[in-house]
């Protein structure tokens, strides 16, 4: 066709003329390289999060020493080529404790955030369907939010004893009203769909209905507020070592670790300062992947969010 | 000079899967007090055409070329300061959807008085007065105490009654109607076409009206421009068009051929179904952009764009199988 | 209307019954001895029963309940198990600098966040707006006390512009108050911020979108006011609700940047009582804390019908 057009048209015809492009044609971008120029906020995110990951899971091949052991003739060292980030107030190696301290986070993020997903899907699910649950379930997740979540996390911490099972224990009770709210509404809006009604008409059990119509469509918005719970419980795990209501002392957690560098903050603020870009990073790229997830996957949810 | 003359205005746009030609290549002109109007399917860039000469295209995604000059100067090449002054003033606009065209948060009198304000220089009692006033002249009942309602208050005819009394306050010289009645009830269709010709000869406005329905054209404009896939493929006075199209896609426009006056018996024509769908517009199109819908369409079409001719007396459509006249009569 | 609100008045009362169940039934769901965890790892079997006893825990958990609800209605929180003083005093001391902590601070955080998100809005996709939701991002990824000390470091140590630490009560003057108080609001301010930002972002794009807007720039409306007069009014509902919800994040933001900042107000009070494990003083301080945040959203909802016509019942 486009060697017909190069013919000469049949004299008489009136021909109109080309029109100049008002905007200069762009190539879509494509495959890997593409992706990274379309959204480099996720490319960023997602890259980090991998590298953290390898962090935590290879912490003992990366050049470090036992985290715990301490060395009271090398106390207080700056960064050096023997330790990358220098030593705390017990002489142990900073380097080692920042990369150790990458499993506490990611493990407590990732556990909360399955963890507060499945309980909170099942009340939201399960609220959402019964009529008599729902008056109950709602007013108990009221007064639960009604609760700042640090709060609620830290008079749960007062009560036990400090343990990284009790911690991710706090933080998912404090997050899980949030999802419960969450699918109920979506489980709500759902129960008006006409297809919803006919199946209900049909008389398809409502285990059937909530596995076939409902089920599928909490996984988006859900998929988006876990690994906001992610970050969010990551950084809650921080503020409660940091308070002495987290993880035991001994764990090298990044919260511990800049609550030990507190008290020497304004003599030694690389102590404080390496963990926190630590977890900030790491938070940082959970966000991203968050923002990323929720402009893939649920458009809507950007402006309730 | 015209009022409006619009000279191969394109828009486009762009998207994430490529440059959106919404608008390419439409020239037509508008002469004092006289109403023009745009007919064709959605999407065909009716809308976009009037956005463009209100300016109101956001850049980017959008970007329009060639030139709409109005009184002479191509808005185009304005400040937005300048542009500023002309919207609301000089150019008007009225939108299909009454229902949200309103801010709901501000009540009607304010609304109205607002443009008065920005370009009359009136104070707040003073746009007040006026508000009520133009409320009065669309036909408003007790338009004192709906100048201080809401927007949600006022039922769907009012508030486009409302939009009107907007439009007009400053006594515009171009009032562009973008679908005015197609959000509405049958009945009040015709009261507010009535209410517009009416206004129209108060005020001298000149009415650039868009519209997918015929029944309204036939109703209300003294010439039409018809669109398809961003382009016009046809202008004519509006007798002329319904009595004898001259491009394929009017023609199939026109499968229902309406009746002049139908609309004021209460019955509008809505546009008979064609065959196919509209071409994206997103790849450059060769050949007539109509040719693959077109029950005429041969081989040359689909190679060679046929250009705008003037097929009779003010008469112009781009089909290469409409002969002119003057050869047909020869 | 009046029916509307006093119906929204009482509705808060469940709310904060399930607050007071709660914050009460942890003693008893938490696992292990919570009286041997309060006590402590060096306390002897006498002083685990005796605070068993002074907590109520000896006794049944309804009727306990209640005592202690009246208790609480009767405006009497306990004695500390540390000071043995009232609860209710040792809060009364506290409350000032918190609270001017608070009210800086949201001044600061509304003052920033909302022209902050409008710009960013109208400024969609452009630079300005990657700018702004990236500082955004930055700011929900930091923990609060990582940004005190950040800015503790620069400001006080390096710049030596303000104190390091430590609280000017107002009496003292209102200059040395505030002069005290910039650090740690902006401090708490950057996550609030962070969060009213982009939710008042969100909230214009959706308002800029809307036809009336297209309206009001047809009728040759400046920007600014469209922004200002046609948009932020209704974008208003959804950045009320949001600077209402994100007084929980201020409350726990609080309590670290009182600890960084060595500020003696309720947040000193409740991580004190936490490494104390003084569990009165912590029921305290959450009730009151809870109880301020259901008074304000209920304020928030009582505002939603100043700022929408269309919600004035």
């Amino acid at each position: 066709m486009a060697e017909a057009a190069r013919l000469a048209p049949p004299p008489g015809l009136a021909i109109a003329g080309d029109l100049p492009d008002v905007i200069p044609a762009r190539k879509p971008l494509k495959g890997f390289l593409g992706f990274v120029r379309r959204r480099p906020a996720v490319a960023f995110g997602g890259g980090l999060l991998i590298a953290m990951v390898f962090v935590a899971v290879f912490a003992p091949f990366l050049g470090t020493v036992d985290p715990g052991v301490l060395a009271t003739s090398k106390r207080l060292r700056p960064p050096s080529a023997e330790a990358w980030f220098g030593t705390d107030m017990l002489g142990r190696d900073l380097y080692s404790r920042v990369l150790y301290g990458a499993r506490v986070s990611l493990i407590v993020g990732f556990s909360v955030a399955a963890l507060a997903s499945l309980i909170g899907l099942a009340i939201g699910l399960v609220s959402g369907m019964v009529r008599w649950v729902d008056g109950i379930v709602m007013r108990l997740i009221d007064g639960l939010m009604s609760i700042p979540p640090i709060l609620l996390a830290v008079a749960l911490m007062a009560l036990t004893r400090g343990s990284l099972q009790n911690v991710v224990i706090a933080i998912t009770v404090a997050e899980i009203p949030r999802v419960a709210r969450l699918v109920r509404g979506v489980v709500l809006s759902l129960r008006e769909q006409p297809y919803v009604d006919a199946a209900v008409a049909a008389g398809t059990p409502t285990p059937m209905i909530v596995i076939r119509h409902i089920l599928p469509n909490t996984i988006a918005p859900m998929t988006v507020q876990a690994t906001y719970i992610c970050a969010s419980a990551m950084i809650v795990e921080a503020i409660l070592s940091f308070i002495g209501a987290g993880v035991p002392p001994i764990t090298p957690s990044w919260g511990n670790i800049m609550a030990e560098g507190r008290a020497l903050w304004q003599v030694k603020p690389t102590i404080v300062f390496f963990p926190a870009i630590f977890l900030s990073l790491t938070v940082l790229a959970v966000n991203l992947l968050g923002d990323g997830l929720r402009d893939a996957l649920d458009p809507r949810m950007a402006k309730s969010l | 000079m015209a009022l409006l003359e619009v000279d191969r205005l394109q828009t486009h746009f762009r998207t994430p899967d490529g440059v959106n030609r919404a608008v390419d290549g439409v020239s037509f002109s508008i002469e004092k007090g006289e109403t023009l109007a745009v007919v064709g399917e959605s999407g065909c860039g009716k809308s976009v055409t009037a956005m463009s000469i209100m300016r109101l295209i956001a850049e980017p995604p959008g970007k329009s070329a060639g030139e709409i000059r109005f009184e002479g100067r191509d808005l185009l090449k304005l400040s937005e300061k300048e542009m500023k002054k002309i919207r609301g003033d000089d150019i008007s606009m009225i939108f299909q959807e009454p229902m949200t065209s309103l801010n709901p948060v501000l009540k009607v009198g304010r609304q109205i008085g607002e443009s008065l304000r920005l370009h009359q220089g009136l104070d707040r009692g003073q746009a007040e007065d006026k508000a009520v006033e133009m409320l009065q002249l669309v036909g408003i009942p007790e338009p004192k105490r709906r100048a201080g309602e809401y927007p949600h208050q006022l039922s769907g005819g009012m508030r486009q009654r409302v939009m009107i009394a907007m439009a007009l306050a400053c006594s515009p010289k171009l009032l562009i109607a973008d679908e005015p009645t197609t959000a509405l009830d049958v009945t009040i269709q015709a009261q507010i076409l009535d209410l517009m010709r009416d206004l129209k000869d108060r005020v001298g406005a000149a009415i650039l009206i868009i519209t997918h329905d015929l029944g309204v054209v036939a109703e209300v404009a003294d010439r039409v421009v018809v669109m398809y896939a961003g382009r016009k493929v046809e202008e004519a006075p509006v007798r002329d068009l319904f009595a004898k199209p001259r491009h394929p896609y009017t023609r199939g426009l026109l499968g229902a051929v309406p009746k002049l006056g139908s609309s004021l018996e209460g019955k509008t024509e809505k546009l008979a179904e064609i065959p196919g769908i509209v071409p994206s517009l997103k790849t450059k199109i060769e050949g007539c952009v109509f040719a693959g819908r077109c029950p005429e369409a041969e081989d040359v079409c689909r190679e060679f764009a046929p250009a705008l001719e003037e097929k009779a007396p003010r008469h112009v459509a781009a089909c290469h199988f409409s002969p002119r006249e003057q050869e047909a009569a020869a | 209307m009046t029916s509307i609100v006093f119906r929204r008045v009482l509705s808060t009362i469940p709310v904060m019954g399930v607050v007071a169940l709660f914050v009460f039934s942890l003693l008893y769901i938490a696992p292990g001895d919570p009286a041997a965890v309060i006590a402590g790892d060096q306390a002897s079997p006498e002083d685990v029963e005796r605070i068993r006893q002074g907590l109520g825990l000896d006794r049944p958990y309804l009727v306990r309940f209640f005592e202690w609800l009246l208790q609480i209605l009767r405006g009497d929180l306990g004695v500390s198990i540390f000071t043995n003083l009232p609860v209710t005093t040792m809060i009364a001391q506290r409350v000032e600098p918190t609270l001017s902590l608070m009210i800086v601070t949201l001044i600061i955080a509304v003052g920033v966040a909302v022209p902050m998100g409008v710009v960013a809005a109208w400024k969609a996709d452009t630079w300005i707006d990657r700018s702004a939701m990236g500082f955004a991002v930055f700011g929900f990824s930091t923990p609060v006390f990582v940004v005190g000390y950040l800015i503790a470091y620069l400001f006080a140590l390096k710049l030596g512009w303000f104190p390091v630490q430590g609280y000017v009560p107002i009496a003292r003057g209102v200059g040395p108050w505030l002069h005290s108080l910039i650090l740690p609001s902006v401090t708490l301010a950057l996550v609030y911020i962070a969060l009213i930002a982009r939710i008042t972002r969100a909230a214009m794009l959706d308002v800029l979108s809307q036809d009336y807007i297209r309206t009001a720039k047809a009728k040759g409306v400046g920007q600014r006011q469209i922004l200002f007069v046609h948009g932020l009014k209704n974008a208003a509902v959804p950045i009320v609700t949001v600077i209402g919800i994100g007084v929980a994040l201020l409350i726990g933001g609080a309590v670290v940047t009182e600890s960084v900042f060595a500020i003696p107000g309720l947040g000193r009070l409740i991580v004190d009582a936490i490494l104390r494990r003084d569990y009165p003083v912590i029921q305290g301080v959450v009730l009151l804390f809870s109880f301020v945040y259901v008074l304000v959203n209920l304020g928030v909802d009582l505002v939603y019908t100043f700022v929408d016509p269309r919600i004035r019942y």
